[in-house]
């Protein structure tokens, strides 16, 4: 009985002990957070003041120069053809961004790239390059060299699906069974069969998938990179604000949530379809 | 006056499943009743109504006075407070740890400051762990939830259920989950500890050997219905009929 | 062999797929409408393509590969300029930190408004959470940066919260799917105990989403890296700014050292986040 109780003290003495200390680190690390907002206000120069009228000055704003939106504008000649032209990039963007895709991703997957000394990095270095360069900055490289217009936004777009599905239809090869990559690899095959007949059945079902999911991204991607002067719907955000018309600037930018969840409706009918 | 009185309850499912069909018990304090039925039979319906984490689609339940099935939301959860629920798969929060699923019982009365910053007063958290060291599990206070064993995570609802200082136990199906042996033991566990403490409970099971070593009053339960209602002692054969063939009804 | 036949020939050694229209024994009529969906699909790509390449492109000016080819070598990036942009490429990643912090913080309640078995208030809250994720996901950063550096003035803040606005749609959206994934079992107990509902979020929801969550916080961060590098354009700091005012001067090769620079913070950010996931989950 004694010896219960002593257990039991022991115990809850122990426990206080690890309390306590969970405690104290936990205030040492608020400590540290709080320091790292204090220096973060001081180092970027954070209006601290604005921040409390923010949102009212962002409600007045919105409800003040930009409502009621100017749908008019938004769906006059000029305006509308950009519109069309925002879809095509997205639809030429994600086609040959896909078709650039399936090799590229074929290359960067260790399992089944055909050269592991020169594919693989190849691969992977396309990847990686096309992915950590943000999309707009693409689009002004690119207008500089091609010029301005939709083919500087296409090709950014077929980056940026390639950046985005190429990653993620590599990581669906390389999880694939090895089983029929063997056997086919048994009767002599090239490479180029043995992705065709065991790589690419197994993969198809999940990279249909990716393609969906990679057209979502790439839709919305369209419609700003106008704003550098690739093509679309973005000019016109740009051109609108510059001239302060922000009630045309509203009506491009519901016009654009209109689309883009247009295009998610879709994408969810497609992958409903395939299930 | 019976602690618990269960009228008229009847529940059917919006699938159109009538689960219980006229329900009429009373419980008295520091019983023990097992409720003894097939699956289906509408025993986890039946608990679940006392406490309406089903809603009842028509009757009464008056729980010490409170007619628990007229409460709006802020009186069902003060009665809630006093009605403590073992679950068959123990439901216990995996990512926390042992002491704080523990501590989980006593969240009816805490303000929402202390649920959020998760700081207990001090005075709980030596009753949990007191709780924890009677139902056997103080070395494992520390572990995440998912570390311990099927009984072990029982013994940590009943814990749970006993933080709050229930006036009454609802126990679903506890051993359920559990091997023979190991079932056997926390039955002993939960009924010890309720004896001691003079809390009634109403345990429902399918083994009618379990329900005759533990309790002294078997309620027996068939497609929605009570079929028999007796002191263990009187249980035999036909009885036993009555619920595995519903000899009795339909 | 061509794509066409990959995928309705009925080869033996092809498995059948999934779909309805995959079945190798379906009558002709339908093989003849495959192909010519297909047709027709490419049809329209080739159609729009030369559209775009050829027609909508001002040829004058861009002459050929060669000269393109040049115009690109002027990026090749300037490395004695490196140094001086390192302040920026660091106010950048502090951007992208806070904008995801922020955003984290406030997409936790709005994921609970947007997941139908927690949602307070019914479908009203459900559908006001799904709509600010929408808005959220829909409206691209440079949108959010301009109007919220109208309300605030250039600088890094704006930034920020053009960022925290901008996360809470992807982390509020695949928390919410979380929480609706969540074991129901947990939810029921602390229920039974007669807690508020705003308890039993906290207790029984979150910390099974918690990892879902870390995991999808530490992702966002990645990707609102390669945002904050372009919010400068408009006004809302990092380096955007100094890329765009390069290319406004012809600096070409200054502007490659800034891609140069970007790359480098996005992969060491990479880097981070990985060896941080593998440490907290």
């Amino acid at each position: 009985m004694m010896d219960e109780l002593v257990r039991f003290s022991d115990a809850k003495a122990g426990y206080w002990r690890f309390v306590r200390l969970r405690r104290l680190i936990r205030y040492v690390v608020v400590l540290l957070f709080a320091t790292y907002v204090y220096w973060t206000i001081w180092y970027l120069n954070i209006p601290v003041e604005r921040i409390w009228g923010m949102p009212g000055r962002v409600a007045t704003m919105i409800a003040g120069r930009m409502f009621p939106p100017d749908f008019e504008y938004a769906l006059t000649g000029t305006v509308f053809m950009s519109i069309l032209e925002t879809i095509e990039m997205s639809l030429l963007g994600t086609v040959f961004g896909v078709i650039i895709a399936v090799p590229v991703s074929w290359f960067a997957a260790w399992n089944v790239t055909p050269s592991r000394a020169v594919c693989y990095p190849l691969g992977r270095a396309v990847l990686v390059f096309s992915r950590a360069i943000p999309a707009i900055i693409w689009a002004m490289i690119l207008v500089v060299i091609l010029g301005f217009g939709p083919m500087a936004g296409t090709i950014t777009l077929i980056l940026l699906t390639l950046s985005f599905a190429g990653k993620l239809m590599s990581e669906q090869i390389e999880a694939i069974d090895m089983g029929p990559v063997e056997a086919i690899r048994a009767t002599g095959a090239g490479e180029i069969k043995i992705f065709f007949y065991a790589v690419l059945p197994q993969v198809k079902a999940a990279w249909i998938g990716i393609i969906i999911y990679s057209w979502d991204s790439t839709f919305r991607a369209s419609t700003i990179l106008g704003f550098v002067g690739a093509g679309g719907l973005g000019l016109y955000i740009r051109s609108t604000t510059q001239l302060l018309d922000y009630q045309r600037t509203t009506g491009i930018i519901l016009v654009v949530i209109a689309m883009v969840v247009a295009s998610e409706i879709l994408s969810h009918f497609a992958r409903q379809r395939i299930r | 006056m019976a602690l618990v009185e269960i009228g008229g309850l009847k529940k059917t499912y919006p699938t159109g499943e009538r689960a219980l069909r006229g329900i009429d018990l009373t419980v008295e304090s520091g019983e023990m009743v097992a409720v003894l039925g097939l699956s289906g039979s509408g025993k986890s319906t039946l608990l679940r109504c006392i406490n309406r984490l089903v809603e009842p689609t028509e009757g009464e339940v008056i729980l010490d006075g409170v007619r628990v099935t007229s409460l709006d939301k802020r009186g069902l959860r003060k009665v809630r407070q006093h009605m403590g629920m073992i679950f068959q798969e123990y439901n216990l929060v995996d990512r926390l740890s042992v002491l704080e699923n523990v501590l989980s019982g006593c969240l009816g009365s805490a303000s929402t400051w202390r649920a959020v910053l998760r700081a207990f007063p001090k005075v709980d958290i030596d009753r949990a762990m007191e709780f924890c060291h009677r139902v056997g599990i103080l070395e494992h206070i520390r572990k995440r939830a998912d570390q311990l064993s099927g009984g072990q995570r029982q013994r940590v609802g009943i814990a749970r259920a006993l933080m709050q200082q229930p006036k009454i136990l609802l126990v679903d199906e506890p051993t359920s989950s559990l091997d023979m042996k190991i079932g056997v033991e926390v039955m002993e566990l939960m009924c010890t500890i309720a004896e001691e403490r003079h809390i009634p409970m109403l345990v429902s099971m399918h083994d009618l050997d379990m329900a005759t070593r533990f309790s002294k009053r078997i309620v027996g339960l068939h497609l929605g219905r009570i079929v028999f209602d007796s002191p263990t002692a009187e249980v035999d054969r036909a009885t036993m009929h009555r619920i595995y063939d519903g000899a009795a009804d339909e | 062999m061509n794509s066409a036949d990959l995928t309705e020939s009925d080869a033996p050694h092809d498995r059948p797929p999934a779909r309805p229209d995959g079945n190798p024994l379906r009558p002709r009529g339908v093989i003849a409408w495959l192909y010519a969906r297909n047709a027709a699909f490419a049809t329209v790509v080739v159609l729009l393509a030369v559209h775009v390449f050829v027609f909508q492109t001002d040829w004058s000016r861009t002459s050929g590969i060669g000269e393109m080819a040049r115009t690109a070598a002027w990026f090749l990036p300037d490395l004695a300029y490196f140094p001086s942009i390192l302040i920026a490429l660091f106010e950048t990643a502090l951007i992208a930190f806070w904008g995801t912090a922020i955003g984290m913080a406030v997409a936790i309640p709005i994921a609970v408004l947007a997941a139908r078995n927690v949602t307070p208030f019914g479908l009203v809250s459900y559908w006001s959470g799904r709509v600010i994720i929408v808005l959220s996901r829909s409206v691209h950063e440079l949108v959010f940066a301009l109007i919220f550096v109208s309300a605030l003035g250039l600088g890094a803040l704006p930034g920020i919260f053009a960022l925290a606005v901008r996360s809470i749609g992807f982390m509020a959206k695949t928390t919410a799917e979380a929480i609706e994934n969540v074991e129901i079992g947990p939810l029921e107990a602390i229920e039974a105990t007669g807690a508020k509902r705003i308890a039993v979020i906290l207790f029984a929801v979150l910390p099974q989403v918690f990892p879902i969550f870390v995991g999808n916080v530490i992702f966002q961060f990645d990707i609102n890296l390669r945002r904050a590098a372009i919010l400068g354009m408009v006004g809302a700091g990092g380096i955007g700014l100094i890329f765009a005012e390069q290319i406004m001067v012809l600096a070409y090769d200054r502007a490659g050292t800034v891609v140069l620079g970007v790359v480098l913070m996005v992969l060491l950010g990479e880097f981070v986040s990985n060896r941080l996931r593998e440490w907290l989950l």
